[in-house]
């Protein structure tokens, strides 16, 4: 299955992130916990944790672009293979974890 | 401008890095220029606004100091009028009050009293409103300082004129006080690439209209704007002014606009007793005949930390939107 | 400083009082008669470079600290010839070029100005001080606290000098301030402290040159409490509230007869000198007085002048 990570929220006052930093490229399976993103916020960093064994598959905002609590941010899925669908921005969206630094 | 261009002139950035921007180039041009105040040394200031600077400029000129308001502005003044640069945070605009001293009774009259032989360069930067923080952590006493000769006031709404009003602060040759809002830091904005101050006097005509002029400044434009879009969906057309400097205040954009609309309503967080709005309606009167105009404030009443209270004596965009129609209904003004 | 300038300084600021207080037009004043040893003996020891920080009762500092007494007199009487053009009169006159930062009339509002002006100083790494003179009566302000607190933390160049004449306007200081020493506020914050007496002025000249010695070193702020005695009321509008048997027993303290017997006494100075003294600084008055009279009031439009 294809899911959508979106900007985790809500977070306190917030309604914009700017992204600080991806770890990790198109390709890469997260283990549940694991560091998948993390956002800024005007006074904080939001760490995003993968929930559930995934595989990165597209990144939709690079590194400085900004972001509203809510819209996508990269594309997962449960196998490496499986096909994007065209209609990416209505896909499910993944649980996440997250945590305000 | 086409949203291309804006890009290539612009760049997206917190409100907060905005004021990081302008004390950064401005300490980096001014070697006098020094900071004093409380947290804002390896800390980087209760909003993160100074975060870098200590890194980049050293304690010596990112000086924190005790919980001192009277001492921290005194030593800023003093300081000033010897030689330096200073800007003074002062965390609350409500502690302020306990530095009106040096800054109303030293600092504003010392270029007057001593014929022009000291001048006293100092920015005293500090932030108002409410936000959940109760009576004394939420006030907006703007309108006192107005009525202070030989002080400056300003207070921006956006990132960019944060940067340039900070910015032309830091290059006046007396005191100025430079005022955020605590509901500003979260936001974000577009501030030009290349460095450029802004002139103070020169209010920001945001929106086009021509039924009601609305006049605000700092975050009260928020709700103003909100206010001005949902009474376009009623057919009521606003002229929108940003003020961004109080003192001085740029009365003739104000009147080009109520010449085109002949109805004004000022919103404020503050007091409306002697306030931003009263100065302004006053003064408009003075230059005009026959304008409605309303005027929106906080109520007479201190500002809770209570949610419900706390909301209730200040304007949003509903109690906007009905004083507006009121007033072009012909009940009010 | 010599012994006979000590003399004429004090001797200047005692005549020149006596020449105000009896114009017509002297206008609104706090006189330093009886008071001169603190300004004179405090001033002998400050350098050209020094700043020179005091209150409303400005008078004595500002002739001790050298101005011409035609250009304060002037400034008095609101003349435009005064160097603040006579808009600041007594309560705020200064001349920041010749070491007088100025006068500032708010009681104890001038304690963290003169710190900045210390800090000032300071980033210019030179071996300059400024000393700030306030009375008893802002002893009992907090903004004394901060300074201390501040100045003791940033090693400061600053030297806190506090005429100690016994009284706010009518208000004893024992029934004002708990401490029992004045410069005892100064010790909780490592600060060398002194009170001395001020009615004589080679103790309060010592005791400056001790203490701006360890300013100039580097060493931090120091603290200088001078007992004194005015001989007039608070101010030229305000009641005498002591007693008259208090007040004589005051005028026997008188500085200038003290330092100008110890002097004739070790013939120092004979009797015709101190004549001759007394007559020089009497026509220095009068040409301050001509000189004053001569100048021109502001035209009323400068109300508007230099105010941002």
């Amino acid at each position: 299955m294809i899911y959508q990570l979106q900007v985790p929220g809500p977070v306190p006052d917030v309604e914009e992130v700017r992204i600080l930093e991806w770890h990790g490229e198109v390709g890469r399976a997260f283990e549940p916990g694991e560091l998948v993103v993390e956002l800024e916020t005007h006074k904080a960093i939001v760490e995003v944790r993968a929930s559930k064994i995934s595989v990165l598959r597209d990144i939709l905002c690079a590194e400085g672009d900004w972001q509203k609590i809510g819209a996508a941010l990269a594309l997962f899925s449960d196998e490496p293979d499986e096909p994007i669908p065209d209609d990416a921005e209505q896909l499910t969206a993944m649980l996440v974890d997250f945590e305000i630094t | 401008m086409t949203l291309s261009d804006e890009t290539a002139a612009a760049t997206k950035i917190f409100f907060r890095e905005a004021i990081i921007r302008a004390l950064q180039e401005e300490m980096q041009a001014d070697p006098k220029l020094t900071l004093l105040g409380q947290d804002i040394g390896a800390f980087g200031g209760s909003y993160r606004e100074f975060d870098g600077l200590f890194d980049a400029f050293g304690a010596e000129r990112v000086r924190d100091m005790p919980v001192a308001e009277a001492a921290m502005v005194g030593i800023g003044v003093g300081a000033a009028a010897a030689g330096m640069r200073t800007l003074v945070s002062i965390t609350y605009m409500d502690f302020l009050m306990l530095a009106l001293d040096p800054l109303v009774n030293y600092a504003a009259k010392l270029r007057f009293k001593t014929a022009g032989q000291l001048r006293a360069p100092v920015v005293v930067k500090t932030t108002a409103g409410a936000k959940g923080q109760g009576v004394a952590h939420s006030q907006c006493i703007e309108a006192w300082l107005m009525a202070v000769p030989g002080l400056k006031v300003v207070a921006p709404s956006t990132p960019a004129d944060a940067y340039g009003l900070l910015k032309t602060a830091l290059r006046e040759e007396g005191p100025v006080v430079y005022i955020d809002h605590k509901r500003l830091f979260p936001t974000a904005g577009h501030v030009p690439v290349k460095a450029a101050c802004i002139p103070f006097g020169q209010a920001l005509h945001v929106r086009s209209g021509s039924d009601v002029t609305l006049v605000s400044f700092s975050y009260m434009m928020t709700p103003t704007l909100q206010a001005a879009e949902r009474l376009n969906a009623q057919g009521v057309s606003c002229d929108v002014i940003d003020l961004r400097s109080l003192a001085p205040l740029d009365m003739a954009t104000i009147c080009t606009s109520v010449k085109k609309t002949g109805v004004m309503v000022t919103v404020e967080e503050g007091q409306l007793t002697c306030g931003v709005g009263s100065e302004i309606s006053f003064r408009l009167r003075e230059m005009l005949d026959g304008v409605k105009i309303a005027r929106i404030g906080a109520v007479a009443a201190p500002v809770s930390s209570n949610r419900v209270l706390e909301a209730a004596s200040l304007p949003d965009a509903d109690k906007i939107v009905t004083c507006v129609l009121t007033l072009l209904n012909g009940k009010g003004g | 400083m010599s012994a006979h300038e000590l003399l004429h300084d004090m001797l200047l600021i005692r005549t020149f009082e006596q020449h105000l207080i009896k114009r017509r037009d002297h206008g609104f004043q706090l006189f330093s008669s009886g008071e001169e040893a603190v300004s004179v003996g405090l001033c002998s020891v400050l350098n050209r470079d020094d700043q020179l920080l005091c209150s409303g009762r400005a008078i004595g500092p500002a002739l001790a600290r050298g101005l011409e007494p035609g250009l304060v007199l002037a400034e008095l009487l609101g003349k435009v010839a005064g160097p603040c053009r006579g808009r600041a009169g007594r309560g705020h006159m200064a001349l920041p070029a010749q070491g007088f930062f100025g006068a500032h009339a708010v009681v104890g509002g001038n304690l963290t100005i003169a710190a900045g002006v210390a800090l000032a100083m300071q980033s210019e790494g030179n071996q300059n001080l400024v000393a700030c003179m306030f009375g008893d009566g802002a002893c009992g302000a907090g903004a004394l606290h901060e300074t201390l607190n501040i100045a003791a933390l940033w090693h400061l160049p600053l030297l806190l000098v506090c005429n100690n004449n016994q009284y706010s306007v009518s208000t004893p200081r024992a029934a004002a301030l708990a401490p029992q020493k004045l410069s005892d506020l100064a010790v909780p914050f490592g600060m060398p402290a002194l009170t001395v007496d001020g009615m004589d002025v080679t103790a309060v000249r010592d005791a400056t040159r001790e203490f701006s010695d360890h300013i100039r070193a580097g060493k931090g702020p120091a603290f200088l409490e001078c007992i004194s005695y005015r001989f007039t009321p608070h101010s030229t509008s305000a009641r005498e509230s002591r007693p008259t048997a208090e007040i004589e027993a005051i005028q026997a303290l008188c500085p200038i007869v003290r330092l100008s017997s110890q002097m004739l006494m070790d013939g120092e100075i004979s009797q015709a000198d101190l004549d001759q003294m007394k007559k020089d600084v009497n026509a220095a008055v009068q040409a301050a007085s001509v000189f004053a009279e001569a100048a021109a009031f502001p035209d009323p439009a400068e109300v508007l002048h230099d105010i941002v």
